[in-house]
C-alpha cells in the first residue's frame, strides 16, 4: 500500500514538527523496534491512556514525535515484561525525559542485561511449582496474571531474537486476552494465546504441527 | 526523602564463594557424669559460622535471584503501602546488575510487575513500585506462587535464590491452611528456593508468617511500624549475603542407653531424623540445648554423637562433619559438688522461657488470659533467681511487655510473643533498637 506523505503541522498548534499518519507511524515503528506493530497495538495504548490522543488533520488522526516516543519507549518496556499499568507512568514524562528513557534502555539492551540465562537441565523447583499452580484450581489462579505468561518463555527468546519479536507481536495484538500454559516435559512449556487459532484435527494440525517442530529445530540448530 | 544509607553498600563485595567451615562447641552442666548412678546431662552445642577473612573481603559476594512479593489488599492502606513502596524502591536500589529482582502484587488477583530480570537499571523497577495501590482481598499463597515462579525461572544454585512476601493480612483467597502452605514453601525450599516471611501492622496472621519463613528456610519479621521496612530489607540483604550454609541440620545419635530427653529449640525434625536448623551466617551463633538421660557409665565410653550438615552457599555437594562426644565420669556425690556452667543454665533458661512463650499462646487461644499471665509470670520467676547478665534483663523486660500488652492489646502481644517464641528455631529478624517499636 502506498503511503501517504507527510502532513505539515496544523492541526497541533505551535508545533512545526513533522506529523504522520498511523501507517507511517506504524513503519516508523516497526523498523527501529524490529518488530511489527498492528493499529489495533496503537490504538489500545490509546485508550489505555499510554499514548497521548493524536491530533486531527480533517477527519485523519495524526501523530507527531512525541507519539512515536511513547511508542518505541512502551513496546521497549513491555519487551522486558512490565505490565501496561507498570509502564504508564513512565510515557507521563516529558519529550526529553521520553528520549532520555529510550537512550538508557537502549544502553542496556535486553541481549546484553541478561548475560547469562541458562536455565538449568532440570530444573526441580520450576517443576514443583508448575504442579501447585495446576493443582492451585481452575479458576483464575491457575492463571495469576496475563502478564506473567508471556514472559516465562524468556530464556528461550533472548536466544532468539526472532521467535521473541513474533512472540511479542502476537502477545501486543492480544494484550488483553488469556494465555494458557503446558509443560510438555520438564522445564519445557508451551505458551498459548487464548486468541491463537488452532486448526481442526486431521491433515491440516499435523501440518501445524510440523511447522511448529520445525520452526523450533531451527532455533535450537542455529539459535543466532 | 530520608537517607536509606546502608551497610550493605560495604558488602557488595564480600567474599564468594567462602571456603570456611562451621565451628561446633559442646559444654555441658557439669563437665562430667555420674559412675554410680543416673545422669541428666544438659548439654549446650553452640554452631558459630566465623567471621569473614579479610584476605577474602576483596572477592565478590555471589548473586541474589529474589522476587519480592508485595500485599496489596484492602487492608494495605495509605501509610503502610507507601512505607512498602518506599522500602521496595530501597531494595531496587541496593542490587546491581548481578542481581536478579522481580516485583509481584497481590489481593485477590496476582499482578507481575516487574518479571525477573536483572537490575542493571533500577528506575525500571523503581517506577513500577510506584504505581501499587490497594486493591482487594488476600490471595497470598497464590502471589507467593507468582514470586516462586519468577524466582525459580531463573533458579541459579551459585546464587542465593529467595522469595520475600510482605503482607499485612491473613490468606483469605485460595489455598488459605496455614499447615498447606507451609508444606509447599518447605517444598520449595528443598528444591533451592527459599522464603521469607515479613508481616507488617496489626492484622497479619502471625502463625501463617511464622510457618511460612520455617518451612522457607528464610527470615521471619514482625514489622509493627512500616519505618522498619528498610532497614528489615537492609538486614535481610545482609544476611543472605553473608550466608554461609543453607538447609542446615543437626542429627543427634544417643548412643546405646543413653536417651535423648528434649531439644529445647524445637526445631522441626526431617524425615530422615535430623532437626532443622535456620541459615548459617557468618558471624553468627547458634545455640541448641538437649538434654539426655545417661545410666551408670563407664569412663572413655562415647554419650552422643553429633552431626552437622549444610549445603554450602554457591556450592552443589552437601557438606557434614560429626562429632563425638566423651565426658570424664565421677562418683555422683563429687559430681553434685562441682560448680554448674552459669552459660548453660542461663541459655537452657532463655530457650524454655521462648518455648513457654508458646504455651501462653495456646492459654490465650483457649481464652484464658490467667493462665497465660500465669505463666510469663512463672517465667519471670525463674530467671529472677539468675544472675542477673544483660541477657536475662532483657529477656525479663521483653517479658514484662508482653504481660502489660495483655490487658492493653492482646492482638499485638499474641503476634509478639509468637515472633519471641521462634527466635529459639529460626531466623528471627529484631530491630538494633527499640526506639521504632510503636504503634502505627
Amino acid at each position: 500500500m502506498a503511503q501517504p506523505p507527510p502532513i505539515s503541522a496544523s492541526a497541533d498548534p505551535g508545533a512545526s514538527e513533522v506529523l504522520y499518519g498511523l501507517e507511517q507511524l506504524l513503519a516508523i515503528a516497526g523498523e527501529q523496534l524490529g518488530e511489527e506493530i498492528s493499529s489495533r497495538t496503537v490504538r489500545l495504548y490509546a485508550t489505555e491512556g499510554l499514548i497521548d490522543r493524536p491530533g486531527k488533520d480533517g477527519r485523519r488522526a495524526v501523530y507527531g514525535q512525541r507519539h512515536l516516543l511513547q511508542l518505541l519507549l512502551i513496546r521497549s518496556l513491555a519487551r522486558r515484561g512490565l505490565s501496561l499499568s507498570a509502564i504508564s507512568p513512565h510515557v507521563a514524562s516529558s519529550d526529553q525525559e521520553l528520549e532520555q528513557q529510550l537512550q538508557q534502555l537502549d544502553d542496556t539492551s535486553l541481549g546484553t542485561a541478561s548475560p547469562s540465562i541458562t536455565t538449568p537441565t532440570t530444573n526441580d523447583a520450576l517443576t514443583y511449582l508448575q504442579n501447585l499452580q495446576s493443582r492451585s484450581g481452575t479458576d483464575v489462579k491457575t492463571d495469576p496474571s496475563p502478564s506473567l505468561l508471556p514472559l516465562l518463555g524468556s530464556p528461550l527468546s533472548s536466544r532468539s531474537p526472532s521467535l521473541r519479536a513474533s512472540r511479542m507481536a502476537s502477545r501486543s495484538s492480544a494484550s488483553s486476552s488469556r494465555w494458557h500454559r503446558f509443560s510438555l516435559a520438564p522445564g519445557v512449556e508451551l505458551h498459548l494465546s487464548e486468541s491463537a487459532s488452532i486448526p481442526p484435527p486431521g491433515s491440516r494440525r499435523e501440518a501445524w504441527l510440523q511447522r511448529l517442530i520445525d520452526r523450533l529445530r531451527e532455533q535450537l540448530d542455529h539459535p543466532d | 526523602m530520608p537517607s536509606w544509607h546502608s551497610p550493605l553498600t560495604n558488602l557488595l563485595t564480600l567474599p564468594f564463594p567462602i571456603t570456611m567451615q562451621p565451628l561446633l562447641h559442646v559444654r555441658s552442666l557439669r563437665p562430667a557424669v555420674a559412675a554410680d548412678s543416673a545422669t541428666t546431662l544438659d548439654l549446650l552445642i553452640t554452631i558459630a559460622a566465623p567471621a569473614i577473612a579479610p584476605e577474602l573481603e576483596a572477592r565478590p559476594r555471589p548473586p541474589l535471584n529474589l522476587a519480592l512479593v508485595i500485599d496489596r489488599s484492602g487492608s494495605m492502606s495509605g501509610t503502610q503501602l507507601s512505607y512498602a513502596r518506599k522500602a521496595a524502591r530501597f531494595l531496587a536500589g541496593e542490587l546491581t546488575e548481578r542481581d536478579r529482582l522481580a516485583i509481584v502484587t497481590f489481593d485477590d488477583e496476582v499482578e507481575v510487575l516487574v518479571p525477573s530480570q536483572p537490575v542493571s537499571n533500577p528506575q525500571l523497577f523503581i517506577n513500577a513500585i510506584n504505581t501499587i495501590d490497594c486493591g482487594g482481598t488476600t490471595a497470598l499463597f497464590d502471589g507467593w506462587l507468582a514470586g516462586a515462579m519468577q524466582v525459580a525461572n531463573h533458579l541459579d544454585p551459585a546464587a542465593l535464590n529467595r522469595v520475600l512476601l510482605l503482607s499485612d493480612g491473613g490468606a483469605n483467597v485460595g489455598v488459605v491452611d496455614s499447615t498447606e502452605i507451609a508444606s509447599k514453601v518447605a517444598g520449595l525450599s528443598q528444591r533451592g528456593i527459599s522464603t521469607s516471611a515479613f508481616g507488617i501492622g496489626s492484622g497479619f496472621d502471625e502463625d501463617l508468617m511464622g510457618a511460612m519463613a520455617g518451612a522457607g528456610d528464610g527470615t521471619l519479621a514482625h514489622i509493627e511500624s512500616p519505618a522498619q521496612l528498610a532497614d528489615l530489607y537492609a538486614s535481610e540483604l545482609d544476611g543472605l549475603v553473608r550466608t554461609l550454609g543453607k538447609k542446615v541440620s543437626l542429627g543427634i545419635r544417643a548412643k546405646r542407653d543413653v536417651q535423648l530427653l528434649d531439644v529445647i529449640n524445637d526445631f522441626k525434625l526431617s524425615s530422615a531424623g535430623n532437626w532443622q536448623l535456620p541459615n548459617l551466617r557468618h558471624g553468627q551463633e547458634l545455640t541448641i540445648a538437649a538434654r539426655f538421660k545417661l545410666p551408670p557409665w563407664q569412663p572413655n565410653r562415647e554419650i552422643v554423637s553429633l552431626r552437622l550438615a549444610w549445603n554450602q552457599t554457591g556450592g552443589k555437594e552437601r557438606l557434614s562433619f560429626v562429632e563425638h562426644i566423651t565426658l570424664p565420669v565421677m562418683a555422683a556425690v563429687e559430681l553434685e559438688g562441682m560448680e554448674p556452667d552459669l552459660v548453660v543454665i542461663e541459655q537452657f533458661e532463655l530457650l524454655l522461657a521462648n518455648r513457654e512463650r508458646s504455651r501462653a499462646i495456646e492459654e490465650l487461644d483457649r481464652g484464658n488470659l490467667r493462665a497465660a499471665r500465669a505463666l510469663l509470670e512463672a517465667i519471670d520467676q525463674r530467671l529472677s533467681l539468675l544472675p542477673q547478665t544483660e541477657a536475662i534483663q532483657r529477656e525479663r523486660l521483653l517479658l514484662e511487655e508482653k504481660k502489660a500488652l495483655l490487658d492493653q492489646d492482646r492482638n499485638l502481644s499474641r503476634k509478639r510473643l509468637r515472633r519471641e517464641s521462634l527466635r529459639s528455631s529460626m531466623s528471627v529478624w529484631e530491630p538494633d533498637t527499640d526506639s521504632n517499636e510503636g504503634v502505627l
